[in-house]
């Protein structure tokens, strides 16, 4: 500086230094009616550095002015768009990395180039012009690559230009500032590649951002939780059990830590601990919802084409895993691990309590189920019915549905049929009390669970009937109440379809065709099961059997778009509105065997 | 049945203020009326023509935005449907004026009414018409709640000293705000009396707590019940009607009504947040399978939770400013209200039941 001298240059920095806090610190506190008075203070301050910087533009390094120059520019271009002027800010940052561009490799100025990238890429967002926005983001992300590969010293933050020696950051500080706007660019990008519909892109974008606030200690543990177990559910929706796991893992070690931190004042105390509570209670869902897919998928890879265990299936598979597991470090993903020793020992230890592979047997799957089990408890604590009825219901249904699956792996049908007894149990009362005024949807799931889950055990119990020599009366009144207690419930349903004159609509809305049509159709299905020995009565199943049935066809003849949505059952009832009316003149014959 | 569950859009284009159309003339505007339900966007190159359930112009009145608007939903109400009337749009474009009425007057006999005090009127009408016809076998309770939520806080405009309450369900009785006061209603003008009163509070709010109106959202419920004696059988039926007046849509950047752009992540710590917005939009595009996802429900999406896409009756009025300075303004409130037509009842069943057809 040898126009301004040492002096001059100190004051220099001093303005630059108070446009950074006025820009940062100030201007949150502005009042609404002057939401940008303080932005525009710095701004007018930034420009009296620039032209300080002309002035002493003769003597100077050039290398060393330009590099300023694109400081100011860049800061000039922030505060600019900060105060929705997008086109003057567009320039100045512009011209900031024309300046860069010769020298944006080095390591007083690679920062500064990408955050300048950055702050493009945002502009261009808020002009709705993503794909020029990734552009920028992509460059800025390949830049760091390069720079990391070639070079890789911490390098200078953009603010220590307008420093003195001796304030200069240590380089331990400056690889934090450094980390962090590489951070925020795959944040962006995260966000870019969203909004582009990339979604698997994206993920990974999230996932390796979640990662690197970590490893530079960025995040506020409950935040950095729920997006780690939110994330978690992303990969269970694609099936991939083991990073979904680590997912969670991670959030239920990092949220531990934030337990520990004490809150500050007495009245908020409360309401944080509600808070953290309910948190802790949402990774619990997390966890529940993992050990289910975990469950279901393996029952899809298990069943036969009647939905029972395929034991050839299971050998098959089994050997296979014991193939895998010879051929060692069975894929053990490479993806992004989180945290570093410390924290990925304890996520480590957390994922150690839970398999990640498909269960094949039912102590395999009982293992699982219990976890989920214990989550569910876990959840239930703070999502109680009183306060919190549809959270509370959803997780009792996946309570249910946790034992709906562990019940395909039981070989034994009396214990299985128990099983799903803990679910009437559980189900039931919460029905009864619901008010489907406020909570029609969960009020239909739970008649047609209902009337599922007793359907089910109806079958199981023919079943374990048809290995006695005779039916004995217990078991065909066993059989015959549950019968017409799942048929009860699909009745509910359907009901509930009904308009408030109790007229049933003549056309059904999507959304419900495939259930209601199903509830059909099981209804004939029971009468037809119904077991009497009265023969009027009988008949009288028939006829009403036959009368589901044929609503099916009949609705499909009509509406031919809901074939898609019920082959199989439009195709069987088919055959038995064929069937049942020669089997009931057979019927009605032995009954008047004299007309 | 088929169309009934989906939510009615109603648009409104209000006059444009004195200044403007003198200033701008007719080229000042950036949209017309093509007719009832349609309305056309000058935008540019290829003009945008919207389509809605109704749009009134500017010559529409008060009367005939209630009749068309309002008048099927405290019907439906009277048969035990809940019911919402939500307002949208940007400030300015005529919300409070087709809710309330004209801003300066409490009277609520005044010809430019809004659907509020229409609503009140038709409201306590059908109940003593329903009262004459049943005789003394029928009674009705009327009670109201006004609340106000701001910054995900939730206010009780009726008791401006209580502090922030809580969003709870009962098994029973649905959603409601806890703690909230409950007052009940003899009649239509005690109605608008006691909204009035609110509505106060919610401007007196605006200034000691340096929060504004057009930022915060405010609800009015009426619950409505009624007893019949029937042989000894009581039957009792309650339904609610909710009126919504929705910030200003300017302020909604948080919600889904905002286009393309980025979060920006500043310098402090705390800035990655919407991070998880990110990943539950990734989440929410999942193929069925079951999951859970961490954050959720607004306050006003849970407490409304039934109004969207629920077991009731519900309409959105989105106002539109008509001046071409409020193009973009309109244009996003045109596709939020283009976007809302299509919230339907989701009566999602579980129902895997292959292999049981055997």
């Amino acid at each position: 500086m040898a126009a301004a001298g040492a002096s001059g240059w100190a004051a220099v920095c001093e303005k630059f230094r108070t446009a950074r806090t006025l820009s940062a610190v100030e201007s949150r506190k502005d009042p609404e009616t002057e939401p940008y008075r303080s932005k525009y203070s710095a701004r007018a301050l930034l420009q009296e550095v620039k032209q300080l910087l002309s002035a002493a533009e003769e003597g100077d390094e050039p290398r060393l002015l330009a590099v300023r120059r694109a400081v100011l520019e860049y800061e000039l271009g922030v505060n600019h768009t900060d105060t929705e002027e997008l086109s003057a800010g567009e320039e100045h940052l512009q011209r900031c990395t024309q300046l860069l561009e010769p020298h944006r490799l080095s390591p007083d100025c690679v920062s500064l180039y990408i955050q300048a990238q950055n702050n493009l890429g945002i502009l261009w967002s808020e002009r709705d012009e993503i794909k020029t926005a990734q552009t920028y983001l992509e460059s800025a992300e390949a830049l760091y690559n390069q720079y990391m590969k070639e070079d890789g010293n911490p390098p200078l933050d953009p603010s220590e230009h307008f420093m003195s020696e001796e304030e200069k950051l240590t380089d331990q500080e400056r690889s934090k500032r450094f980390e962090k706007a590489y951070t925020h660019t795959l944040y962006y990008l995260a966000q870019v590649y969203q909004h582009l519909e990339m979604i698997e892109k994206a993920a990974q974008y999230c996932h390796t951002t979640l990662k690197r606030q970590l490893e530079y200690c960025g995040y506020y543990p409950v935040e950095w939780a729920l997006n780690a177990a939110t994330l978690s559910q992303y990969y269970l929706s694609k099936q991939c059990f083991m990073e979904s796991r680590h997912c969670l893992a991670a959030a239920s070690v990092i949220f531990s830590q934030a337990g520990q931190v004490p809150s500050a004042e007495d009245n908020e105390m409360e309401q944080d601990q509600q808070d953290l509570r309910q948190r802790k209670a949402e990774i619990a869902r997390c966890w529940i919802k993992y050990c289910l897919n975990l469950l279901q998928s393996a029952r899809k890879l298990l069943e036969d084409n009647i939905g029972e265990l395929d034991p050839d299936r299971q050998s098959e598979l089994k050997a296979q895993r014991k193939k895998e597991e010879d051929e060692k470090e069975n894929g053990r993903k490479k993806a992004v691990l989180f945290g570093t020793s410390d924290i990925c020992d304890s996520v480590l230890a957390m994922e150690e309590k839970v398999s990640s592979v498909y269960p094949l047997d039912f102590q395999e799957a009982r293992e699982i189920f219990l976890v989920g089990q214990n989550y569910v408890q876990e959840a239930k604590e703070f999502f109680q019915v009183d306060g919190y009825v549809t959270d509370h219901i959803e997780i009792v249904q996946d309570h249910s549905a946790l034992f709906k699956v562990l019940a395909f792996f039981e070989e034994d049908y009396e214990r299985r049929c128990k099983m799903h007894k803990r679910r009437i149990d559980m189900l039931e009362p919460l029905y009864t009390d619901l008010n489907p005024q406020y909570y029609l949807l969960i009020s239909r799931q739970l008649q047609f669970e209902l009337a599922d889950t007793y359907y089910e055990m109806m079958d199981l119990k023919v079943a374990i009937g048809n290995r006695l020599e005779e039916l004995d009366s217990h078991t065909i009144k066993k059989i015959n109440s549950l019968a017409q207690l799942a048929i009860k419930y699909y009745e509910l349903f359907l009901d509930s379809l009904r308009n408030p004159d109790k007229v049933f609509p003549e056309q059904l809305e999507e959304d419900v065709l495939r259930p209601a049509m199903v509830a059909k159709f099981h209804i004939a299905r029971l009468y037809g099961k119904l077991i009497t020995s009265d023969s009027k009565k009988q008949l009288e199943n028939m006829q009403t059997s036959l009368e589901y049935y044929t609503f099916l066809v009949d609705y499909c003849e009509k509406y031919p778009d809901a074939v898609r949505a019920i082959e199989t059952e439009l195709e069987l009832s088919k055959e038995m509105v064929g069937l049942l009316p020669t089997r009931m003149e057979r019927l009605r014959a032995k009954l008047c065997p004299f007309i | 049945s088929v169309e009934g569950d989906a939510i009615k859009v109603y648009v409104r284009v209000r006059p444009p203020s004195e200044g403007t159309a003198l200033m701008d003339g007719e080229q000042g505007l950036c949209l017309s009326v093509l007719s009832s339900n349609t309305i056309r966007l000058h935008s540019k190159p290829e003009p945008k023509i919207f389509t809605f359930d109704y749009v009134a112009n500017m010559e529409t009145t008060q009367e005939s935005v209630f009749s068309s608007v309002a008048k099927n939903i405290v019907e439906s109400c009277m048969n035990g449907y809940n019911g919402t009337i939500f307002a949208y749009g940007q400030t300015g474009s005529g919300k409070t004026f087709t809710m309330m009425g004209p801003s300066d007057s409490d009277n609520f006999t005044h010809s430019l009414r809004g659907v509020i005090p229409r609503s009140f009127e038709y409201l306590f009408f059908l109940i003593e018409r329903e009262k004459e016809k049943a005789g003394s076998g029928k009674s009705f309770l009327c009670k109201c709640s006004f609340i106000e939520i701001y910054n995900e806080q939730i206010f009780d405009l009726l008791d401006s000293a209580s502090a922030g309450l809580f969003l709870r369900e009962h098994i029973k009785k649905g959603v409601f705000v806890d703690g909230a006061v409950e007052q009940v209603l003899a009649s239509a003008a005690e109605a608008y009396q006691v909204l009035t009163m609110g509505w106060r509070n919610r401007r007196v709010a605006s200034t000691s707590m340096n929060r504004e109106s057009s930022r915060s959202h405010a609800v009015f419920t009426i619950t409505v019940e009624s007893m019949e004696k029937n042989n000894e059988v009581v039957n009792i039926r309650s339904s609610l009607l909710n009126l919504v007046d929705l910030a200003g849509s300017e302020r909604q950047k948080d919600t889904h009504t905002e286009g393309l752009r980025l979060k920006e992540a500043g310098n402090i710590n705390r800035s990655l947040s919407c991070l998880g917005q990110v990943i539950t939009a990734l989440v929410d595009v999942g193929n069925g399978k079951q999951r859970h996802i961490c954050y959720r429900d607004s306050k006003l999406t849970f407490l409304l939770r039934d109004s969207l896409g629920g077991n009731a009756k519900t309409c959105i009025i989105a106002n539109v400013h008509p001046g071409s300075r409020c193009f973009g303004e309109t244009l996003s409130t045109l596709n939020f209200a283009q976007r809302a037509k299509l919230i339907k009842n989701k009566a999602v069943v579980n129902e895997d039941t292959q292999g049981n057809v055997s």
